[in-house]
Formats: C-alpha cells, structure tokens, sequence
C-alpha cells in the first residue's frame, strides 16, 4: 500500500463515511461515484453509526508478512444498521468472541510501511464497553 | 456455432523449472496437436497473478512467440480467478462473428516462485483493494466470514462440511492431471491447520502452479464439444453488499441468461465443474444455483447427490480443491475437462452418457460470475 492510496481513502477510514443514494435510498460503504445498487449519480456522504453488530468473522492466519506481527488477525462482518462492513475486529480473544455481539469503531494502527516509513491508521471494531 | 477442437493440460504441480511461458506452451502444443492444427488466428492468453510473480506484462505477445507463432494476433485477459472462463467468452464473441476462425486460448500461472506469505498477499488483491481487500483478509478470510455465517444461520454441522472435500480428492485421485491426487479422511479436515478459521487448510485449493489450454474454431472439424454459450455477470464489490451474503446474485443471473435451469427448477446438465475454491463456495454455488436448497448442500453432498453415480455429478475432476487451481488457468482447466468428458475422453472419473455440462467460474465470491454450457458437438 502506499501512503497516497491511503490518504485517497481518509474519510472512509477516518471517519467511517458511507454514501447514501439519493434515488434509492440505500447506503453502502466504501463510498464511490455510483450506487453500487442503482448506478445512480446522485449520492450523498453518510457517516455511519460507529456501533453494531457482529454478524460473523474469521480469525485468519494465512496472512501476507504485513500482517505476520499481529497474526492471528479478527475480520468481521458488521452491521451498522445502515450498511454492512466488513473490517479488523481488535481488543479481543479469537476464543472468546461470538457471533451477536455490538462492537463499537476505534481509531487504530493498521500498519507500517517498511522500517522507518509511514504509520497508518483507520477505523477497527472491538467489542462495545459497557455492552448489553 | 463454435466448437472445441483440441484440449491441453499440465499436472498442476510446483513446477521450479518451468516458467510462466514454458508452461503456458506445453498445454498450448498438446491442444493444438490434439486440434490437428499448426495455425491459428488468434491467441488468448489469460492469466492473473503471472504480472506479480512471473513477472510479466503483455504475456500473449510474447507466449506467441515462444510458440513459434510470431505475426499472430494476441491479447492478454485478465479476470481474477474467472480469468479463463472471460478469455473463453472472449474468443466464443470472435469466432462467432466470424473475426477469427481458430482461436488457441491458454491460462496460465505459477504461484509458488514466491513463499506463501507473498502469494497471499497477491491472491488478496482478488478481492476489493478499497473494501474488504485493503484490510488483512489474506486470500481466505472472506472465505472464513461467510463459512462461519453459513453454520450459524443455517445451523449446519462442521463436520457434514468436511465430506465436500473427500468427495474431491477421491475425483482427484484418478485424474492425471490434478495436484493432490490422494483419498481424504472427511474427520481429517476440521482440525486441519487452520488458515482462516472456521476454514482449514483442508477446505482450501492447494497453492500450485498450472496451465491448461483449449482450441476453439468455427467449423466442426474432429469438434469434441460444442460450446452453446458463456454468459457473466458482474456483481457487488463486495458481499457486505448483499442483503444474504451467501447468495451470489451475479451467478444467479449469468446462470439465468445461460438457460441451465428448466422450468422445472432441476438443472438441464449431466455434469458440473465449478468453481469450489473453498468449501463454503461450492456450498454457495449449488445453493444460488438451486441444485441444493439453502443450507442443505453440505447434506445433500455427504448423502451423495453429486458423487459421479450421484443425481448431479460435480467436479469429477476433483475441482479447484483437489485437481487445483492456477488462478488464471483455472477456467481452461474446467473448459477442457468438460469437453474431454463429452467426448468421452476424461481420463479420470468419467460421467456416463454425458451430453450437456456446465462450467461454473467466479472471482472472489461473485464480483464477476460465468456460466459457461456445452454439449456433444
């Protein structure tokens, strides 16, 4: 990756910004030029709730040498109500996760470019503190 | 109409002596010699990971080349893992409007130049690079969400799953040209090396190198198949997208257009190869195609419904679990299985009296989707 893809897709990272269309009405996330349902043109930027729910995940192994520090990495489907997502789940014991569960946003490391290069950061979930 | 007239492959192996050239041109000669041709109109090479780990661009030009084709038309495809079904498509288009009267398509890619880690990190650049793909899913952990969703909505048993994999190794087992060619203990799978868990080393196609090639040519010649059709679709980016995460729209639709189903709702083929990537795709698959009700694939193949004797029989070739899967040259692999088997000359699991098959291929978990149909000539 490199740090301009990263600074292209800030506010999705930052933020968690989806886009709502303005025909249809759905939202999806990331953002793009068109709904990735209607093809419609007319968007609007919706930030997304930073809480839901946890639909499923994987603890995963077979990861590139970018992710071999952190090993095992927690991806997970989340629904935000609004949209779907699907991003790093953290602060938590792969054993002890479960499926149903609220997690909330967190502003996180992601990685690091090389030795001395860039750190970069986005948005992971971990479970809701203080979680019903 | 358009015909397949020759079909090659090369075991799917690690293959250190041979590049991505070389490989291509010795499925390519074993097509063409058994097409009885020496020219052709046009090259299609098809291949995805070949520009990372080879690596090289312009691969058809330069495979033409290494043919011994020098002057020929080329073109490069480049479509995920459906990269071969898309080059098929592509040559069906020119030899169907008359563009080109024999057109040589050959998939190819190596993916053990690199250690493993590496070619993770290229197999996640199938998926979304600014959705799911830019976080660390490696090339399974897609696979990983929706196989544990599958068991949690559907309340399917871990261990009904694992007979998925068993029933393709012993497919593989007889096939000459496919990479784990050994039987498979189905209580072997779940607590195999986990790479993405609930998905295990053993739910996964194996990371080796291949190539596979087919003739395609407007007029009947010694045609071993015909090929009806090949209709796509492309569809979410991904499946967070989807309202089921485990429906694949995409296929669904290519399916649709390619009339595989009858008005009956069973499937108008004898055979399928499709694309079983991992366990929980194969499952996804015969379910979005309706040859399986939701959630019940699994049973519905531990119980034997596409066993070669089976109702359906699926990948006798020991699909991309067993017989393997090359990225870009997966597709060709399909393809030239399907008309061997129509032509009664599959030298492994054989299905009897086949007269029509289908050939399912996906990138990723449906961002495109082909349904490709073909039938004695």
């Amino acid at each position: 990756m490199t740090m301009q893809k990263h600074w292209r897709n800030r506010r999705s990272l930052y933020r968690l910004e989806g886009a709502q269309c303005m025909d249809c009405g759905r939202v999806f996330y990331p953002p793009a030029p068109r709904c990735v349902y209607c093809g419609s043109g007319r968007l609007e930027r919706k930030q997304l709730p930073r809480r839901g729910t946890l639909v499923s995940y994987s603890v995963v192994y077979s990861v590139s040498d970018e992710g071999r520090k952190e090993a095992p990495v927690i991806v997970g489907l989340i629904d935000l109500g609004d949209a779907k997502v699907i991003a790093e789940v953290t602060d938590a014991d792969p054993d002890e996760l479960q499926v149903g569960i609220q997690v909330e946003a967190v502003l996180r490391r992601l990685g690091v470019q090389g030795e001395s290069g860039v750190i970069y950061y986005g948005l992971k979930f971990r479970p809701a503190l203080g979680a019903d | 109409m358009a015909y397949v007239t020759g079909a090659g492959m090369v075991k799917i192996d690690r293959h250190y002596s041979l590049g991505v050239r070389e490989l291509a041109a010795q499925a390519a000669e074993k097509a063409l010699e058994d097409s009885e041709r020496s020219s052709v109109d046009f090259v299609i090479a098809a291949s995805s990971l070949s520009f990372m780990q080879e690596p090289q661009l312009d691969l058809a030009s330069y495979l033409a080349s290494t043919l011994g084709l020098r002057g020929v038309k080329a073109l490069t495809v480049e479509a995920g893992e459906a990269s071969g079904a898309a080059a098929v498509q592509a040559a069906l288009a020119l030899v169907k409007s008359g563009l080109a009267r024999r057109v040589l398509v050959v998939g190819v890619d190596k993916m053990t130049d690199y250690n493993s880690p590496e070619t993770y990190r290229h197999l996640q650049h199938l998926y979304d690079t600014v959705g799911e793909g830019f976080h660390k899913i490696g090339h399974a952990g897609i696979a990983g969400i929706l196989m544990r969703l599958y068991m949690t909505e559907y309340g399917v048993d871990r261990e009904v799953m694992a007979y998925w994999s068993a029933l393709m190794h012993a497919n593989a087992k007889e096939n000459p040209y496919a990479m784990l060619r050994f039987a498979l203990d189905p209580s072997k799978v779940k607590n195999a090396m986990p790479l993405a868990d609930p998905v295990t080393l053993l739910d996964a196609y194996p990371l080796g190198d291949g190539a596979a090639a087919i003739v395609i040519e407007s007029s009947p010649g010694r045609a071993m198949a015909s090929i009806l059709t090949v209709e796509s679709a492309t569809g979410y980016p991904s499946v967070a997208h989807r309202q089921n995460p485990l429906h694949i729209e995409s296929l669904a639709e290519a399916a649709s257009k390619a009339g595989i189903m009858g008005g009956d709702g069973r499937m108008r083929i004898d055979f399928m190869e499709i694309h079983d990537s991992f366990t929980i795709t194969a499952f996804m698959i015969l379910e979005t195609l309706g040859a399986s009700d939701k959630g019940k694939a699994a049973e519905d193949a531990a119980e034997g419904r596409y066993s070669r004797d089976g109702e359906l029989p699926v990948n006798p070739s020991g699909g991309l679990k067993a017989r393997g899967h090359p990225i870009g040259a997966t597709g060709f692999y399909q393809y030239a299985e399907a008309a061997m088997q129509l032509a009664g000359v599959f030298p492994g699991v054989k299905v009897g009296d086949a007269k029509r098959g289908a050939v399912v291929s996906l990138n990723g978990f449906g961002s495109s989707s082909y349904v490709g149909l073909l039938s004695r000539p």
